[in-house]
């Protein structure tokens, strides 16, 4: 799997390609950490773009729930966006999708996650 | 009929053999990418929860994988000579707790069961024997 860091204005998108299964769990967890960065240093937001993610599984679903927690710890929204649908059944099935927010596509997620209209 | 068999020492290092398996499978049996991405799923979850739960100090259980396209289903069978261990019997996780709540593991086996249609265990001949199962879409 590749994963992409984009830091934008208003939010920094970690981009996993692939395959999200146990062997890439560490690096995508690595590239959360490195996203939502050192404490005071912080993105406005974070958002997931899964429009390249092929496949997840419970090891992969664990890296996303640590960074959804850290990122709420640190008081930095957090969104998902652009799941196929193989791989929004298993968010949905998990009950992250109730946890986590999930939008349709990046336009809809950084419209969603700017200050003051969450 | 198409049926496939293979065997691997339960190594995490495996898991790309195994998806690979599963992908040479699905292509002989033609079946739709979605029932492919299933059984990729099912069959990793299984596969790590027996190099977690069975592997003790110096044992590697060896894993043996049984692949059944049948008339109107397919059929998984994943076995393993590791110590008696039923991952049904692992209690579900709660997947209404909060964010902050929620537990970080728990997730394979419940995942297994949802988007297969059964999933029995046995434990014969001193193999922890587990098999699943999904209908072909219509």
């Amino acid at each position: 799997m590749n994963v992409r860091i984009e830091a934008l204005a208003e939010a920094t998108c970690v981009i996993p390609e692939g395959r999200l299964d146990f062997d890439a769990a560490p690096g995508f967890q690595e590239a959360l950490e490195r996203a939502l960065g050192a404490p005071g240093k912080a993105p406005a937001a974070l958002i997931i773009d899964g429009a390249g993610l092929e496949y997840v599984s419970s090891a992969g679903l664990r890296a996303v729930l640590l960074a959804a927690r850290a990122a709420q710890r640190a008081g930095v929204p957090f969104a998902l966006c652009g799941l196929q649908p193989a791989v929004r059944e298993v968010f949905d099935l998990s009950g992250f999708s109730r946890i986590i927010a999930v939008h349709p596509d990046r336009a809809t997620a950084l419209a969603q996650v700017q200050p003051g209209r969450a | 009929m198409t049926t496939r068999r293979t065997a691997v020492p339960a190594d995490p290092a495996q898991l790309s053999v195994l998806t690979e398996f599963l992908r040479e499978f699905g292509s002989a049996a033609a079946l739709a990418p979605a029932q492919v991405g299933n059984f990729e799923l099912a069959l990793e979850e299984i596969f790590l929860n027996i190099v977690m739960h069975g592997s003790e100090p110096g044992i590697t259980p060896r894993v043996e994988v049984f692949l059944n396209l049948g008339a109107d289903a397919v059929t998984m069978t994943v076995e393993d000579d590791g110590p008696q261990f039923d991952p049904l019997s692992l209690p579900p996780p709660d997947v209404t707790a909060t964010l902050a709540d929620r537990k970080v593991g728990g997730l394979g086996v419940f995942l297994v069961r949802n988007v297969m249609d059964t999933v029995t265990y046995a434990r014969t001949a001193g193999r922890n024997q587990l098999r699943i199962s999904k209908r072909l879409a219509d």
